[in-house]
């Protein structure tokens, strides 16, 4: 533990664990899901740009998971890779499998325009060693929002790619709201400023960003329904198509628990 | 400015992306110019690019100087007030 931990009340720091797991989590499972385009992208550069943005999501990951393991004494490897499916905290967008690449761009728009809400907020984190690694994720994650932008504004342009981009949002909505669903005792970050906002404030703030994106593209926003839907297990669901890919990123490090590369 | 090499795209906002995740993604660019195939301007004449007479005194290695570097070489060990001599 560090002294940033050291300071913290034992539940604050807690809940903070619970903040870096849930988007440590999502950074890393994005990254293996898309990561699961190397060699079959549409072109050859989209196969180099999705496998680059790809890694640097488990880029931050680490990061993330490497702060979060100075806060709790653990190992980071471990925390990653050591964990049963059931103990993932990733919101519930990232429990669908690759699927087509309309589908593909459609939830990587709302994770990268979620994720860059988030990051704004985290970067005014009283939390030091958070506020740092936000502001530096921000720069990288910059690039990864054009790069998403340029791909649905050009998939939106043609009808058929424009009909299976609105099928995959429709979808996709409810378990993209997910990426808001407060964390456990979020109210103590909020008032210690860890957590600069309520994930509801920032979950508003991203839907008045992308909801009139997509409306002038004539792709949908969320239903009543999807706004309505409960969010208590909006990062503890877990599904089958999670379970595979679970199995595919430990099978290297469970063929030899504890080893060193 | 230094030619990085090529990459297909439909237009030029992924043209910039693409270089960037080709030219630019480990670090190793710090600006990077984007131009359109049909905006090239091509000399490829052989007349011009490759004519028929020895041009080897055009390069660097056309000149043998290795004789010409011991002598200097030589002069410049000799005892003072000896240059000149030969």
């Amino acid at each position: 533990m560090n002294d940033f931990a050291h300071r913290l009340p034992d539940a604050t720091r807690e809940a903070l664990a619970e903040l870096l797991l849930a988007i440590a989590d999502d950074e890393f499972v994005i990254g293996f899901w898309d990561s699961e385009w190397t060699g079959i992208a549409p072109m050859l550069e989209e196969d180099v740009a999705t496998s680059s943005i790809s890694q640097d999501e488990i880029g931050h990951a680490r990061a993330l998971y490497e702060l979060l393991a100075e806060l709790t004494g653990q190992d980071a490897d471990e925390i990653a890779f050591g964990r049963r499916p059931e103990a993932y905290r990733h919101a519930a967008l990232m429990n669908h499998p690759r699927t087509d690449w309309a589908f593909t761009v459609a939830r990587r728009y709302l994770y990268e325009t979620a994720d860059a809400v988030r990051l704004e907020a985290l970067a005014r984190s009283s939390h030091e060693p958070l506020a740092q690694l936000a502001a530096k994720m921000r720069r990288e994650e910059r690039y990864h929002l054009m790069h998403l932008d340029t791909w649905l504004r050009r998939l939106a342009g043609s009808d058929a790619a424009r009909e299976r981009l609105a099928a995959a949002l429709r979808m996709l909505w409810a378990d993209a709201l997910a990426v808001f669903s407060p964390v456990p005792d979020e109210e103590l970050l909020v008032r210690g400023g860890e957590l600069p906002e309520p994930m509801a404030t920032l979950r508003s703030r991203w839907l008045e960003q992308v909801s009139p994106v997509l409306a002038g593209l004539g792709l949908p926003g969320p239903t009543s329904d999807d706004l309505t839907v409960a969010a208590d297990d909006g990062r503890t669901r877990r599904t089958d198509a999670f379970r595979w890919l679970h199995g595919e990123f430990t099978m290297v490090a469970a063929s030899e628990r504890g080893a060193t590369w | 400015m230094i030619h990085s090499g090529n990459v297909r795209a439909p237009d030029e906002e992924l043209a910039m992306h693409y270089a960037r995740e080709f030219y630019g993604r480990r670090q190793e660019s710090h600006r990077l110019w984007v131009v359109a195939r049909d905006a090239i301007t091509e000399l490829d004449d052989p007349d011009l690019l490759n004519p028929p007479f020895d041009r080897s005194f055009k390069r660097p290695g056309g000149y043998l100087i290795k004789h010409k570097l011991e002598a200097a070489k030589a002069r410049a060990n000799a005892p003072a007030g000896t240059e000149g001599s030969e």
